[in-house]
């Protein structure tokens, strides 16, 4: 009864991914209500600031939906992405979030089965790992 | 006209802050009409009872990091008698290295018997986490750095202690302070609540060497590489936080060949210092392949603790504190 519903953050660039999941909605494809889409020109712009914030403010899970490497609308802004994603990973992980709730995931227009399909795959993935509490408010709880 | 009074006190810290003061030495001369110290355990041996008088300390200058039940005593106790409080110091202002302990999560006093001081003294009680002063009471300036230059805090107590006619009040820390601050300093009006004494941009805009385009092909710690002189640090591949860091150093460490550590805290637009590095460092990855950049990528170690050295406890967005008003936090979604 008492299932928890994670927080999902997806950045979708504008082009590719965001069209996905646009097309997904068309199609009628059945998709987990737990994803809050952010639409971004491009996957090269979300900072890992972005990503942090988007934890810190709550998210269980964060996505980074881009066109697939060499399909960029802008040439190599996905690559972009690319190289931050790795180090992004591994701070994170050192901090306390775990790898599950981070994704980088190219998505071309014309895939909305595999945007829902991926969706779905993350939700249930994160739900699994349970919710994610920043130390600072676990520590606020405890002492409370 | 009555002297003003200064107090100076460490929390949990080096006291390298202190020496910083006592560094500025014979500059403090032109001082002394105007100021006298009435609380300074390290310098002057005092101790508590000498706070009991009426009396209200005008500005103190407080260092090291919230770590003890004793630290927060005295944090609360210096507010209640101070007009004017200055976090100085890494430790005081961020969290400090005394800070990085919260990388290991919420930890409880593992030994809680409370042992008889007189007979067998024991460690201080810890806190959960350590807290940077800010945590615990209203901070009304900062001055950071780790320990702060003595320009900087010579700049701190002229600012803060001496009235406009002050012989002293020379400029020569202004030159890349911001604005309400050196007028602060020429002027003998107080800047606004909560400056920090420190400039606005990143070091990167003082450091004096040469920045080209950046490309990384690998990282390398420091005593592997003898860098070039005169060439940005980073573009040789050492992990320079300088893009990331508040400047107002001068770029004291890069300009003699060692990359920045951060001890001046996050540059006024930057979010996350870690986040800000992670971009700053990988965007530059000279490869396109995904192999290339992972394998890259891991010959980096330590990354919050490199990223976050000096500022775990205040401006780690995901470790930091939590909020003063607990009923606000979270629930942003």
């Amino acid at each position: 009864m008492n299932r928890f519903e994670p927080k999902i953050i997806a950045f979708l660039c504008n082009w590719c991914s965001y069209v996905a999941a646009d097309a997904a909605g068309v199609a009628r494809l059945t998709q987990l209500p737990n994803v809050r889409v952010i639409r971004v020109n491009c996957s090269g712009m979300v900072d890992p600031s972005y990503v942090v914030k988007a934890f810190a403010s709550g998210a269980d899970g964060v996505l980074i939906g881009g066109c697939h490497p060499g399909d960029c609308h802008y040439i190599s802004g996905n690559i972009k992405t690319l190289r931050r994603s790795f180090l992004l990973k591994s701070l994170l992980k050192e901090l306390g979030v775990e790898d599950g709730r981070f994704r980088l995931e190219w998505i071309a227009a014309s895939e909305g089965p595999r945007y829902a399909r991926v969706m779905n795959e993350m939700v249930e993935e994160v739900r699994n790992l349970g919710p994610y509490v920043p130390p600072s408010r676990r520590s606020a709880k405890g002492a409370a | 006209m009555p002297k003003k009074k200064l107090a100076v006190y460490t929390a949990t810290g080096c006291r390298a802050c202190e020496n910083s003061i006592l560094d500025v030495h014979f500059q403090v001369s032109p001082v002394t009409p105007w100021a006298e110290v009435s609380f300074w355990p390290y310098l002057a041996g005092s101790q508590w009872q000498d706070l009991d008088g009426d009396d209200q300390i005008d500005l103190c200058l407080f260092a090291g990091a919230i770590r003890t039940a004793d630290d927060r005593k005295a944090a609360l106790r210096l507010r209640e008698k101070t007009r004017l409080i200055v976090a100085v110091g890494a430790c005081s202002a961020f969290g400090g290295m005394p800070g990085l302990v919260n990388l290991g999560g919420v930890a409880n006093d593992a030994d809680p018997v409370a042992t008889d001081e007189s007979t067998q003294p024991g460690l201080p009680r810890t806190e959960p986490r350590v807290s940077a002063l800010s945590d615990i009471i209203d901070v009304d300036y900062v001055v950071p750095g780790c320990p702060p230059p003595k320009n900087l805090l010579w700049s701190a107590i002229q600012a803060l202690l001496c009235p406009g006619e002050c012989t002293s009040r020379i400029s020569y820390a202004a030159s890349r302070l911001p604005d309400p601050i050196s007028q602060s300093l020429t002027s003998g009006i107080l800047p606004p609540r909560g400056s920090t004494f420190a400039g606005d941009k990143a070091v990167c805009a003082s450091c004096s060497r040469v920045k080209e385009e950046k490309k990384f092909r690998s990282v390398f710690r420091p005593y592997a590489i003898d860098p070039d002189p005169g060439r940005c640090l980073l573009e040789q591949g050492v992990l320079c936080q300088g893009v990331a860091t508040r400047e107002g150093c001068g770029g004291l460490c890069t300009a003699a060949g060692a990359p920045c550590r951060g001890c001046f805290g996050k540059a006024q637009a930057v979010f996350d210092p870690g986040a800000k590095m992670v971009s700053a460092i990988s965007s530059t990855f000279d490869s396109t392949k995904a192999a290339e950049i992972e394998a890259m990528s891991r010959e980096f170690v330590d990354l919050a603790g490199t990223f976050y050295r000096y500022t775990m406890p205040a401006q780690c967005v995901l470790l930091a504190g939590p909020a003063k008003d607990e009923n606000n936090a979270g629930d942003v979604l």
